[in-house]
């Protein structure tokens, strides 16, 4: 079963007197596994909130069909495995922290028995303990986000939507946010998180979308989107012989102290350059293949804007 | 059902820590208590020239008689009971009014100040379907008005009594009347806030209702009676109104606002909500 799925979704907008059409999405065929952290990138205005409320319901497709654990979005029931954490976290002022998190328990169903402990035990994860009993309405930017962050996981969702969750947050927070992605993922629980912070991206997710003027451009994982696929052979030592035949292929050679490396930019040059190395009975010590940076791929994904 | 009693606790609880609304509340029972106290020291004072006159002229006229005589006292009383009812209804026209100041504060932005400050997502991102969401909030809405009507009902009582005016039969019915009227007055400009700006939708509510329409105009019977509420025009036409006339109002609010709550959620279920 998948988490997210989206079959030709789109969504456009008309405005002014013309009302002329813009495109938020197009054609979107998007699957989010059970387990998987997925991250789902793109520049500014290329569609990724309004995915994201299209998933929740909260703006109508224009065509196309969006399920969440292959329920359609409109059925509020499927509500109760999902959890939400917007860009800019507006909570209702009105509460203390733990009051905060109490009305949005029992909106999800937690049971009275479990409540309060369940709310203790986020408050002292996402470290708000001392701000618990302080109005929301006093809380930085960085606190407002962990507050968020605890009302998406409340009632222990399956699935985390999240949209530029680490935005507000120090580095110190970002690296406890990132602990506790990896946890719920060890729990078996989907995380779907919009970001533009690649780097963080790069580290946890495993799989990606890239998307650009509400199109779709890539999805996959880190190594099926890498368009450089060449592998690094570490051996130890390397005979004459070899050595002249790999100087007549394009493997290019690099010598240290310790070992050497043998860099094969495609799979059929991998291929033979190890069938040269075994019939030489020279061992292979270390066996790498190397992938472009997720923000090489993301750079060489998208149209480059036009410059100023 | 446990879902729109949360979400009306929470709309309640929104709507007491806005202390604009609270000030407008007090302010507008302050009024109606201020302007009822100085119409009644007016009603005194006239009273009391009246009654020198009365007695002048009976002195004047009549030696042999002691004071008014029973014709003349007989309209004095009349007219003294007059001025009470009239006072009575004053004092709920006052309050009606404001009350429906505060209702189309409180129900034209609803729903409409949850979406502009963003804090619907997560209310909706949770199981809380949008039917639940738009009674909830309405809900809300109805327990502060009804604590606004309690108040004055208070006021009036507290009123009656401190210029020792005896409660007009009419007037008994008012507080629920004008709660009443509030409740259509809130679902009209809850249903209109959602499709232009909340103050465009109070003056459209307030001002919209079929007053203006003559029998034989159809909008006559699509546009709310907000007039047939009024306890001051039944009190200055001397009609009193029967237990049979208010449980026909009250079936008429009631009808009036579940096809208002009937066309906000078909409004609602459309509406993008970013």
């Amino acid at each position: 079963m998948s988490a997210i799925r989206t079959e030709n979704l789109c969504k456009t907008y008309r405005s002014g007197w013309k009302r002329e059409e813009t495109f938020a999405v197009r054609m979107l065929n998007l699957e989010v596994k059970e387990g998987e952290i997925f991250g789902f990138l793109g520049p500014n205005g290329a569609g990724k909130t309004s995915t994201i409320h299209l998933l929740l319901n909260l703006i109508r497709p224009t065509s196309g069909m969006a399920y969440l654990f292959d329920r359609p979005v409109p059925e509020t029931a499927v509500h109760r495995r999902l959890g939400y954490l917007p860009e800019s976290v507006n909570l209702h002022t009105y509460y203390r922290g733990r009051e905060l998190l109490n009305f949005y328990a029992a909106l999800c169903g937690v049971p009275v028995e479990t409540r309060s402990s369940r709310v203790s035990e986020l408050l002292q994860r996402l470290q708000l303990e001392e701000a618990a009993e302080k109005s929301v309405a006093k809380y930085s930017k960085g606190m407002a986000q962990r507050i968020g962050f605890a009302q998406a996981m409340i009632h222990d969702p399956d699935l985390l939507i999240l949209d530029e969750p680490t935005a507000s947050l120090d580095p110190v927070g970002r690296k406890e946010f990132r602990d506790i992605l990896l946890e719920l993922k060890r729990r078996g629980k989907t995380v779907f998180i919009s970001s533009h912070i690649l780097s963080e991206v790069e580290t946890i997710c495993d799989r990606v979308a890239i998307l650009q003027n509400g199109e779709l451009k890539r999805m996959g994982t880190l190594q099926e989107l890498s368009a450089d696929k060449s592998t690094r052979l570490v051996v130890g030592s390397l005979p004459a012989p070899v050595l002249e035949a790999l100087a007549a292929t394009r493997a290019e050679v690099t010598m240290t102290q310790a070992k050497i490396v043998i860099r094969c930019p495609d799979e059929t040059l991998r291929q033979t350059v190890e069938e040269l190395l075994h019939q030489h009975h020279v061992g292979i010590l270390q066996r790498e293949t190397e992938t472009q940076s997720l923000e090489e791929i993301f750079f060489s994904s998208i149209t480059p804007p036009p410059k100023l | 059902m446990k879902t729109i009693f949360l979400i009306a606790t929470d709309s309640i609880r929104a709507l007491l820590y806005q202390r604009l609304l609270l000030g407008l509340m007090v302010a507008s029972l302050a009024l109606t208590i201020v302007f009822s106290i100085l119409m009644s020291s007016a009603r005194k004072n006239i009273t009391a020239a009246y009654s020198s006159e009365a007695t002048h002229s009976a002195t004047a006229t009549t030696a042999a008689t002691n004071g008014m005589s029973a014709t003349e006292q007989k309209r004095f009383r009349a007219s003294m009971e007059q001025a009470s009812s009239f006072l009575q209804a004053e004092f709920y026209a006052m309050a009606s009014g404001g009350g429906e100041v505060v209702s189309l504060f409180i129900f034209s932005l609803a729903v409409t100040s949850e979406i502009r400050r963003g804090t619907i997502r997560l209310t909706l991102s949770k199981p809380v379907s949008r039917l639940q969401f738009l009674l909830g909030k309405y809900l809300g809405g109805v327990v502060v008005m009804a604590g606004y009507a309690m108040l004055t009902c208070l006021a009036i009582f507290i009123f009656a009594q401190s210029q020792g005016l005896e409660l007009n039969p009419a007037v008994k019915w008012a507080p629920w009347l004008m709660f009443c009227d509030e409740l259509i007055l809130g679902s009209v400009a809850m249903l209109l806030s959602l499709f232009v700006h909340p103050l465009v939708a109070s003056v459209l509510a307030l001002f919209g209702g079929n007053g203006l329409c003559s029998l034989h105009n159809p909008l006559y019977y699509l546009l709310p009676s907000y007039q047939d509420f009024s306890v001051f025009s039944q009190v200055l036409q001397g009609s009193l109104l029967s237990w049979k006339d208010v449980l026909f109002l009250s079936l008429y609010a009631l009808d009036f606002v579940i096809i208002m709550l009937l066309l906000a959620l078909w409004r609602f279920r459309a509406k993008e909500l970013i």
